[in-house]
């Protein structure tokens, strides 16, 4: 008896979250599906006629292009990521409670900088008369302007240095709880330090290390301004692809539908995610 | 005492946060209305409309020196508001909202007007109330947006050219199929206008700019992935600073910015393509409903008057469009503002949407292929 | 295993700096007189003057304060409310809605962007201050909600009945019982949700209207436009006050814990 009146007073508390997720996160998903099987009208607006043209002309392989093209760049920033942003977490786990605290601070101060300017301190750096070539002339190399800003490298670098914090704090998030003593039992059993990590540590830190990847994967399909500012345009990915559609392209039916075959596809990473965790939070930010 | 306040805090915030999502709809509607001015700097012109007195004027920011607004001020009395959009899309959207009506005067690019004007928010020009009609360049006049002349006064032109740093190109650039020479392996920097670039390509091997011949775009594609090695960086706003700090030798700029670009570096050499212009228009129109359309031909009279035209032709570093203030536009940028006599010019004009899917695949493609 | 122990700071050591040297450029780059990056022309706080004149600049702060705090401020209700009410109700739906208010943070965030874009258009609804707090809300709400979860989650459930067996009415229970217990998670979802409201770009780039300029915003067209050192001369006070506020707030801490103990 009581218990239900309890239920209905709390039917209130939620009802606000209930009201705007269904209105401003599920509506407008919903309307993207839809939009997406619309038709584009002459000059400007969309028809309210089926079609599947949309998807079809994803098929054409300039567009597929895009998606294999953002694929790869996540999947090598995602693996650079890993390769600098594990170790960090894991030897900062280890430090001392007072160093666990400064570097904590130390990677967070960025993020209240802007992440926009970070990049444009690294066109500083890769400019042809930049900030490095400038040092190497000092160093006494005499050598030509650098290409390398406005290349496929400029733009991993800027990936890798835009998400590599997720993955910091993920892996160290997880590197924190670790039970220490279960690495210490396996080297007292006569395990090696690399067998000991590889069968014990690296396992207990597999819930970091794979939502760092989430963290890092998934937002790197559609950091279109990174590809935008240190790519000079030339690698089109397919975030940059629906602000094309959206903006010049005035073709907001297919943008709708590369956004809903995006959608699909990081949903399926993120699913994939929760069946190897069984977790539906991500370690690291939350 | 706490308590309290925590229930202030919390009641207030419900209030916010049902006027978010219920009442949306109409909290934001009084700013974005039309006739208001962007931005503190023109709050001298919130005033009540219909005394006859006020001209609203809407292009983009820094379209006109400030003399020449005061002294159409001056001379007339009638008060200019200055309202500003970023970009020819949004004033289509925010003319059609306000059905031709609320702006007296828009300036803006030339395919746009021909959509403005198919969707009959432009209103018929009379040319007889304009003194200084004559001195409009013949050049710029029957073009594809307004064939007949009935509905806009250009205001000015842009044609993109090429620009390159003679110390670092070992040949003479003399058109547009010099940027695909071997020498330029990834030193070439592009304006990003998908239609521009293809347009050029197309001038290359002959053809128009304009063509919906679908077989000849894609013809014109697979040219344009032979110049993708040579691509350095493809960027709309402020390319040349591509070619002055040395990240390019060889630039395709618009006009603003050649002119951007030759005022830091007066040794880059200018190169007016052999195989033809593309050029686009600037223009001016007076919506269906403007609430005072005499203001707009009286404004229209003035920046058509030779001295006007040579003036804001300076200012805003176009070409002119005015054969009467060419003549006083000075002779040490007159080789900037005057375009170039005794070349095919064509205007990237709309196309079929046929066409225009095969443009904008062409373009992606292209630029997939520059890394 | 002392000589293993260095290894790993020098590591982070390195990591460390690498990570700093783009926004030590920018710092110094601030004070370059010349307007063009490649070269140094002699220190100069020119920009800082420009900076502090430049009042579009600062609208652009003073909308991205606003707009970072009233999406914050409607996200922490919601969120709150709706862990809290969420976490006692058993409706059917109640996984599926729990599962989409988290979407927005699980997907590239130019999809948000373009689905807030032609939904705002399909509701006639004008871009503006409006519909760039509606989709920032809809971003913050996740960190809010998780984070609070996280904590009701651990929370010790026998206060609560203990107080509504006292006779307290519930909404009695949650302002004096369960809220500040919760307030911590609160205000650390809170600050996550405006760090991340106040950088964002993709998101805000396709809801605002032609009259609403957010920080991010401005600096990406800087940036596109021609960058001038004035943005960099702003990005180094940012920094400052990051690293003032942090201090600040270190210090308080301290205060506070001493205090409790």
């Amino acid at each position: 008896m009581q218990k239900k009146k309890q239920g209905g007073k709390l039917w209130l508390a939620a009802a606000p979250l209930y009201l705007f997720t269904l209105l401003f996160v599920a509506g407008p998903l919903v309307y993207m599906v839809i939009l997406s099987f619309q038709t584009r009208a002459e000059g400007y607006g969309v028809l309210n006629v089926f079609t599947l043209d949309n998807y079809k002309k994803i098929l054409d392989p300039v567009y597929l292009e895009t998606f294999g093209q953002s694929f790869r760049l996540a999947v090598t920033s995602t693996l650079i990521i890993a390769g600098i942003g594990y170790p960090f977490g894991y030897f900062m786990a280890k430090c001392s409670p007072k160093w666990k605290k400064r570097l904590m601070m130390l990677i967070m101060i960025p993020f209240w900088t802007s992440s926009l300017i970070r990049l444009y301190g690294w066109m500083i750096i890769l400019q042809a008369k930049g900030a490095l070539y400038q040092t190497l002339h000092f160093l006494g190399m005499d050598i030509a302007p650098l290409k390398i800003l406005y290349s496929y490298p400029a733009v991993v670098i800027g990936m890798v240095y835009a998400l590599l914090p997720f993955m910091m704090l993920a892996v160290y998030s997880s590197a924190e709880k670790m039970d220490w003593s279960l690495v210490e039992a396996a080297r007292d059993l006569g395990a090696s330090p690399v067998k000991a990590f590889l069968t014990v540590t690296l396992k207990l830190t597999m819930p970091g290390l794979l939502s760092g990847v989430i963290l890092t994967f998934v937002p790197s399909m559609g950091l279109f301004f990174i590809a935008d500012l240190l790519g000079g345009n030339k690698i089109v990915l397919v975030g940059n692809l629906i602000q094309d559609q959206l903006t010049r392209g005035a073709d907001w039916p297919f943008a709708a539908a590369l956004a809903v075959v995006l959608m699909v596809m990081t949903s399926l990473i993120i699913f994939l995610y929760r069946k190897v965790t069984h977790s539906t939070e991500l370690e690291g930010i939350l | 005492m706490r308590k309290r306040m925590y229930g202030g805090l919390l009641a207030t915030a419900m209030a916010m946060a049902l006027a978010l999502t219920g009442c949306g709809n109409t909290s934001g509607a009084g700013t974005e209305n039309g006739t208001q001015p962007a931005q503190g700097e023109d709050a001298q012109t919130a005033q009540e409309q219909g005394d006859g007195q006020e001209l609203v004027l809407y292009t983009w920011d820094l379209m006109f020196p400030d003399e020449i607004l005061e002294g159409f001020e001056e001379e007339t009395g009638i008060e200019v508001v200055y309202s500003k959009f970023d970009t020819d899309e949004a004033m289509l959207q925010k003319l059609s909202t306000a059905d031709g009506g609320d702006y007296d005067l828009i300036f803006a690019d030339d395919y746009i007007i021909e959509t403005a004007i198919e969707q009959g928010l432009v209103q018929e020009l009379d040319p007889s109330k304009l003194e200084n009609y004559e001195n409009i360049d013949s050049r710029y006049q029957g073009q594809f947006y307004d064939p007949e002349d009935a509905y806009t006064v250009p205001y000015g032109a842009g044609i993109p050219l090429i620009v390159y740093d003679p110390e670092l190109v070992d040949f003479e650039i003399t058109g547009y199929a010099d940027l695909w020479n071997e020498s330029l392996t990834d030193s070439v920097a592009l304006v990003a206008n998908g239609r521009v670039i293809t347009g050029i390509t197309l001038l290359s091997m002959g053809e128009s700019m304009n063509t919906e011949d679908t077989a000849v775009i894609e013809e014109a594609g697979q040219k344009l992935l032979q110049l993708a090695p040579n691509v350095r960086l493809i960027q709309d706003d402020n390319t040349q600073n591509a070619l002055l700090n040395g990240e390019a030798s060889v630039a395709f700029l618009y006009t603003s910015q050649v002119y951007a670009a030759l005022q830091e570096n007066p040794d880059l050499r200018v190169v007016v393509p052999e195989e033809g212009l593309g050029f686009g228009v600037i223009a001016g129109f007076i919506p269906s409903k403007a609430p005072n359309s005499e203001a707009a031909y009286q404004f229209l009279d003035y920046i058509l008057d030779a001295e006007n035209s040579a003036a804001c032709t300076q200012y805003v570093g176009y070409y002119s469009t005015n054969t009467a203030g060419e003549e006083l536009i000075p002779e040490e940028v007159s080789q900037l503002l005057v375009a170039p006599e005794g070349k095919t010019m064509e205007m990237v004009e709309n196309v079929s949407q046929e066409a225009n899917d095969v443009y904008n695949k062409v373009w992606t493609e292209f630029k997939a292929a520059c890394d | 295993m002392k000589n293993k122990t260095k290894l790993p700071g020098i590591f982070l050591g390195i990591v460390l700096v690498v990570m700093y040297l783009p926004i030590l450029m920018v710092v110094l780059y601030s004070f370059n007189e010349g307007k063009l990056i490649a070269s140094w022309k002699g220190f100069s706080l020119d920009w800082y003057v420009q900076l502090f004149q430049d009042e579009e600049i600062w609208e652009a702060v003073k909308n991205s304060l606003i707009l970072g705090l009233l999406s914050c401020f409607s996200a922490a209700i919601m969120g709150t409310l709706g862990a809290v009410g969420m976490a006692r109700v058993k409706w059917r739906t109640k996984g599926a809605v729990e599962y989409i208010s988290t979407i927005p943070i699980m997907i590239p965030e130019i999809i948000l962007g373009m689905v807030f874009l032609t939904f705002f258009h399909l509701l006639n609804l004008p871009n503006g201050m409006v519909t760039l707090v509606i989709a920032h809300t809809a971003f913050c709400i996740p960190y809010i909600y998780m984070m609070v979860k996280a904590r009701l989650v651990g929370m010790d459930k026998a206060l609560e009945e203990a107080a509504q067996d006292l006779g307290a009415t519930p909404v009695r229970t949650f302002f004096d019982i369960t809220l500040p217990l919760i307030l911590p998670a609160v205000a650390s979802g809170c600050l996550l949700a405006f760090a991340m409201s106040w950088d964002d770009v993709i998101i805000s780039i396709f809801v605002t209207g032609p009259r609403v300029t957010t920080l991010p915003i401005k600096i990406y067209t800087q940036m596109k436009t021609g960058v001038t050192p004035e943005i960099n001369a702003l990005c180094t006070v940012m920094l400052g006050v990051t690293v003032l506020v942090l201090t600040l707030s270190g210090f308080i801490q301290k205060r506070f814990q001493k205090k409790q103990l």
